[in-house]
């Protein structure tokens, strides 16, 4: 879609927006950068996942996370005792994926989260 | 209520590796309902998690496979820690109800992108045990 300096200022147009969502809503950002980077920046998908997880090395969410922070939204307990659950499991996962169907898990997990996702906004703002 | 928390990490972390998402995806939602967390909470707290280089384990697979654009995953990190700082100035003075009913319409778009996927994949170059890897 663009060249050069273009296409340089584009990707980082298009990871600023990335970011936002990452602030807004409390998550890693690579949701939407992978799905930019495939469809306006003509990446393959694996070359696009492999150039998000690069961008997510250095801790991108520091800044929104001292914003959340400051106001005293972080429950330092919880998140602590999370990481090691996570970790172990993203291990886990990688060895499961490779003996499941991953499309099918991938659109029984889109399904569970448009529930949710549903859920969550009716919750919000249907009373 | 400590053995619950770490399950729950685990659970979480088997959905990352299996599925190639985000953990705050799920974190959120998770935080919020089976741990009773109000939405800024879950947001801060899944933003926490997110601090240390919990993909660099993935990040190695895609690196020996070529599979890794530099010079645009620096300029992503960039434009991500400022629209990061941008987003949370904008999420901390909104009021819960509203940021939890914004967040079910994010996960709503989310889905729509998780569906796709796959269909994007067909025509690219896969590599087996591509699947496995998570961003």
């Amino acid at each position: 879609m663009f060249d050069g300096p273009a296409r340089d200022v584009g990707i980082f147009v298009a990871a600023c927006v990335c970011g936002v969502a990452s602030g807004l809503f409390g998550i890693g950002g690579g949701t939407l950068l992978v799905p930019f980077l495939a469809l306006f920046f003509s990446f393959g998908q694996h070359r696009a996942q492999g150039t998000s997880l690069i961008a997510l090395i250095p801790p991108t969410g520091a800044l929104a996370f001292f914003a959340y922070a400051k106001a005293g939204y972080v429950s330092w307990q919880t998140g602590l005792l999370l990481v090691p659950g996570v970790f172990v499991g993203g291990i886990v996962g990688g060895w499961l994926a490779k003996r499941l169907p991953p499309r099918r898990m991938r659109q029984a997990f889109a399904g569970m989260m448009l529930v949710l996702g549903i859920w969550q906004a009716v919750s919000a703002w249907a009373r | 209520m400590t053995l619950i928390v770490l399950l729950l990490g685990l659970v979480v972390g088997v959905l990352v590796g299996l599925l190639g998402i985000g953990g705050g995806v799920v974190m959120v939602p998770a935080l919020v309902y089976l741990l009773h967390m109000d939405q800024h909470l879950a947001q801060g707290t899944s933003l926490l998690i997110l601090l240390p280089p919990v993909g660099l384990g993935a990040l190695r697979q895609y690196w020996k496979q070529d599979q890794v654009d530099l010079r645009s995953g620096i300029l992503c990190a960039l434009g991500m820690l400022v629209g990061g700082y941008l987003g949370g100035f904008i999420a901390v003075p909104l009021a819960s109800r509203q940021l939890k009913g914004l967040f079910g319409c994010f996960l709503i778009l989310a889905a729509f992108l998780l569906w796709r996927k796959p269909q994007a994949e067909n025509r690219t170059t896969v590599s087996p045990g591509g699947e496995s890897l998570r961003v």
